[in-house]
């Protein structure tokens, strides 16, 4: 990630808390245009694990995990795939040649050719709708479980800074030196 | 020319508006999403509304784009939305823009359920519902035709019809859903608004309650507050729902929650938990209750319920320690067994048991106008809405046909508002108590959203006129004379609403675009027009919904305004209001039973049943290769209303039937395999899905799959439709009966 970057914007996604109602997946699809049959982020179920009467189940949230060290952007031939201002990884599709070598490379399955531009699509945070006007991404604003947490890290007053520094979290594949953005919170289900 | 430049986000029906920003060629140079997606901002407007994706009709936000809504979150003015709003609210544009929605009225040409029909006028659907009606009223009286419609708004309009043929015979969908608490409710304290004040509570059990999956945005979030302060959620449900992964499950045999409930009862006096001074100063006929449950030990309700003793008696106790702020949940859909709402009412005493009515975190009564108007210190904030006035209607010559309202008989106990949807297809097979002839049906879809799809058909068939309006071609539309084409809500402004809660709150449905589909309407302008043709016009007093909005508010001394700003009104500097926040021994002026105290034993159900406490009844258990067979919602659909709707169809366009692995097992069934589902004479074909997460002696599907009518296109003949295989039993007071079927099964 650029060591100038002016912000490090960071989602919590508390697992407890999550629902799987799929209210994200669906506001995510208008917000952003997500054509048909193609998703930037989903909430499937895990579970449930056990045997009855004793099982457990919780939903895990799916998307970009906004890594630090992306292999998407390393691998773009284009630099279409790439670290913004405020280090959000983004594709631009003006650059972006369909080549799906960002599709491999990415460790969380979380890019996909958007069937109607024919180009790299993957969860922006909502960094050009909502966050660069100051607002939350539009899956945390919907969260009717209240899930979902979204802010500067390197602001220690911030929301997320402050949770992080209370909670324990685990990033997704961390043996993969991908330095997520996204962290879980698995307190009470695991 | 590139690729990208072909961007067309039209997609889930947001409706073409980046289709017409994207013209090539524009001076707007190459459409990224970065750009459409500014464009897209840069003139956008909010329209403060209503939803309608499901019947709670919460507060939204609608952003309008050129004409297009391409979103809708929850209204951020209303505290309990915060901004968020479920998936169903979320899909709205996938249904405002669904080309397959229905767009002109239509005709049928063929046999009912062959599907072929003719676009005809307003004018011609109109005239031939106004003499076919007339035909059926000249030959078999008023009282032989029935309007049938999903509890709401419309029924304003659409009643009015009703009325004026001067028929009795108006039923809601609500005895196939909670209609045995608001007998309970209505019998215990004599107000049917009673609600729960589930954030500020401690304590929360629920009887197959589903807060996660069956959502109602300001509910769950107020579940969701109680858990996150450290509350604590018991989930009595046969199924691992959503709700009970999120609490401590304990897997109650169906059926028996009324022994659950009596023994926490039982144990409460026997360890002298529970509040007798609110006891002994609020309530009447606790003797006869404590005489009742004496014997209702935890050994007794382990056997009935397989819940061990001991977790009974624990429960019981944590309960009972967390009181005021604890609850017994009353339940949402509660058409489960025969004598339901006895379930209900026991519900409703233990709860009062714990002191827990009209303080935070426990129940309370809604704070409406007319209620406050008895609390001096309260009134200031009471703007009770006008109403429309309307002449008088004409007095129906003979009683309902669900014996509804009949003294000294359990119709006495049946809201008349309501009635009991299932003797409609039951009268109309039978003449009996006289004949139905014809159905006038809105918004609801009996064919798929009552028990026994097939005797609804035939009873259908047997009409002289069948009638449904509604947005799609549903299942009922399918087998009707005449289908009317309702515009969506997005596309309509209703009358205001009474929302209230613990303040007053009165939430306007507006426009928010013009109508996608101009040849349909709303129902104040359909039923108004209707009436007029019949010669009715009188009895429509209004201009349009404008005027008729205005006849509300005015005698509010409200205007329009704020509900454009904002969307809702409720009174301002008004804190939410508990009768007894302060003073535990105040007086609650609200209650308006003839006793004026919450009857713990009713006269009115003891008149009506004999059975003014509620009394345990063993019902039929599964025997050997039986299952019981229990139904639920999920969180992106609603009830039969959503599943042709695109994106969530797409999200969920089939459901399967839940068998625990072990009973499976048995039967040499495994997970995804095809198979049959047998209730009686009836048989449904289906697919299996193993779970840990199930009874062995149960099995679960989602409700309102499996479609019948070709024209939902999408959800046409997916999955199962519960109702096929349930049996239009009627219960005590009415209600429908869910969860008594037994099913067998065996491999397609």
């Amino acid at each position: 990630m650029d060591a100038l970057a002016k912000k490090h914007y960071a989602m919590v996604i508390q697992v407890a808390k999550c629902l799987g109602c799929q209210a994200c997946t669906v506001a995510c699809k208008f917000q952003n245009h997500v054509p048909e049959g193609q998703y930037r982020t989903k909430t499937p179920v895990v579970g449930p694990n056990g045997t009855y009467p004793n099982v457990r189940m919780y939903f895990e949230k799916e998307a970009c995990q906004m890594c630090q060290v992306a292999p998407c952007v390393q691998v773009c031939p284009t630099t279409a795939s790439h670290y913004n201002e405020d280090g959000v990884v983004l594709v631009d599709v003006d650059k972006c040649v369909g080549c799906k070598y960002c599709m491999t490379a990415c460790p969380y399955d979380a890019r996909f050719l958007n069937k109607e531009t024919g180009t790299a699509d993957k969860c922006t945070f909502c960094y050009e709708t909502r966050v660069s006007k100051g607002e939350k991404p539009a899956c945390v604003s919907t969260c009717v479980g209240g899930a979902l947490m979204f802010g500067d890290v390197d602001d220690p007053q911030s929301d997320v800074s402050q949770f992080l520094a209370k909670h324990k979290t685990e990033v997704r594949k961390p043996e993969f030196g991908t330095r997520p953005s996204v962290y879980y919170v698995y307190e009470g289900v695991k | 020319m590139k690729r990208r430049h072909f961007l067309k986000g039209a997609l889930y029906g947001t409706g073409g508006t980046l289709v017409a920003l994207s013209g090539v060629g524009t001076a707007m140079g190459p459409l990224t999403p970065r750009r459409a997606a500014a464009a897209v901002q840069e003139s956008e407007n909010t329209v403060y509304s209503s939803c309608e994706m499901c019947r709670n009709q919460c507060p939204v936000a609608i952003h309008v784009n050129k004409g297009k809504v391409v979103k809708v979150e929850g209204n951020p003015h209303d505290p309990a939305m915060g901004g968020a709003l479920c998936a169903r609210g979320q899909a709205a544009p996938s249904l405002l823009y669904d080309p397959q929605r229905i767009k002109k009225p239509m005709i049928r040409t063929g046999q009912r359920g062959e599907g072929k029909f003719k676009e005809v006028s307003w004018e011609e659907a109109y005239k031939y519902i106004a003499e076919n009606l007339k035909k059926v009223i000249e030959q078999n009286g008023g009282e032989s035709v029935a309007l049938a419609s999903r509890k709401g708004p419309h029924d304003w309009f659409f009643r009015t019809i009703g009325k004026a043929i001067g028929t009795p015979n108006m039923f809601s969908h609500e005895s196939t859903c909670p209609m045995t608490r608001a007998v309970a409710f209505h019998t215990t304290f004599g107000s049917e608004g009673i609600a729960a004040d589930f954030g500020n509570a401690k304590y929360l059990i629920s009887l197959n309650r589903n807060w996660f999956e069956g959502i109602h945005v300001p509910q769950t979030k107020a579940v969701m507050k109680m858990l996150n302060n450290g509350g604590k959620l018991v989930v009595l449900d046969p199924r691992f729902s959503v709700t009970a992964a999120k609490g401590e499950w304990l897997p109650v045999k169906p059926t028996t929650e009324l022994a659950f409930v009596m023994a926490m009862a039982q144990i409460m006096i026997s360890e002298n938990l529970y509040d007798k001074a609110f006891v002994e100063h609020y309530t009447e006929g606790f003797d006869k209750w404590a005489e009742s449950v004496q014997d209702k030990t935890p050994e007794w309700a382990e056997k009935e319920t397989g819940i061990p003793k001991e977790k009974i008696i624990k429960v019981t106790r944590e309960f009972a320690a967390a009181k005021p702020r604890a609850i017994l949940d009353f339940g949402w859909r509660t058409a489960l067994t025969s004598n339901d709402y006895q379930l209900r009412r026991a519900i409703l005493i233990v709860n009062m048991m714990v002191g827990n009515f009209e303080v935070p975190g426990g129940l309370y009564q809604v704070k409406a106008a007319g209620v406050l108007k008895g609390f001096p210190d309260q009134a200031g904030y009471a703007k009770a809405l006008g109403g429309v006035k309307q002449p008088g209607f004409p007095k129906p010559a003979k009683g309902r046909i669900d014996g509804t309202g009949v003294k000294g008989t359990p119709g006495q106990l049946i809201p008349a508002y309501d009635g009991a949807i299932g003797q409609l297809t039951e009268s109309t097979l039978t003449g009996k108590p006289y004949p139905i002839k014809a159905w006038l049906v809105h918004r609801f879809n009996p064919v798929i959203g009552i028990p026994e799809t097939e005797k609804t058909i035939a009873a259908i068939k047997k009409l002289d006129l069948i009638v449904t309006c509604d947005v799609y071609m549903t299942d009922t539309a399918y087998y009707s004379d005449v289908v009317l084409p309702e515009c969506t809500y997005l596309e309509r402004t209703e009358q205001v609403y009474d929302m209230s809660g613990l303040t007053p709150k009165y939430v306007l449905r507006q426009k928010a675009v013009d109508l996608v589909y101009p040849d349909t309407k709303p129902a104040w302008q359909i039923y108004k027009e209707l009436g007029e043709k019949m010669g009715y016009g009188k009895y429509f007093p209004y201009k349009d919904i404008n005027d008729f909005v205005s006849q509300q508010l005015t005698q509010a001394g409200l205007t329009v305004d704020v509900f454009k700003e904002k969307g809702l009104w409720t009174p301002p500097g008004m804190k939410p209001f508990y009768v007894r926040g302060t003073d535990p021994k105040a007086e609650l002026a609200l209650l308006a039973t003839k006793s004026k105290k919450i009857d713990i034993f009713s006269d009115e159900v003891q008149e009506a049943t004999g059975e003014g406490i509620p009394v345990y009844k063993q019902h039929p258990q599964p025997g050997e290769g039986q299952f019981r067979f229990v139904q639920g919602k999920v969180a992106v659909h609603t009830n039969d209303g959503t599943h042709n709707v695109p994106v969530l169809n797409e999200l969920m366009p089939t459901n399967t039937l839940w068998i625990n692995v072990a009973s499976a097992k048995k039967l040499g069934i495994h997970d995804g395999d095809n198979i049959i589902v047998v209730a009686g004479k009836y048989e449904h074909k289906g697919q299996a899905k193993l779970t840990e997460g199930i009874r062995p002696d149960t099995v679960f599907c989602y409700h309102g799959f499996g479609r019948i009518s070709p024209e939902l296109k999408r959800a046409y003949g997916k999955g199962i439709n519960d109702n096929k295989l349930i049996s239009d039993d009627l219960g005590v007071v009415g209600n429908s009966v869910s969860s008594m079927t037994f099913v067998t099964l065996r491999k397609a």
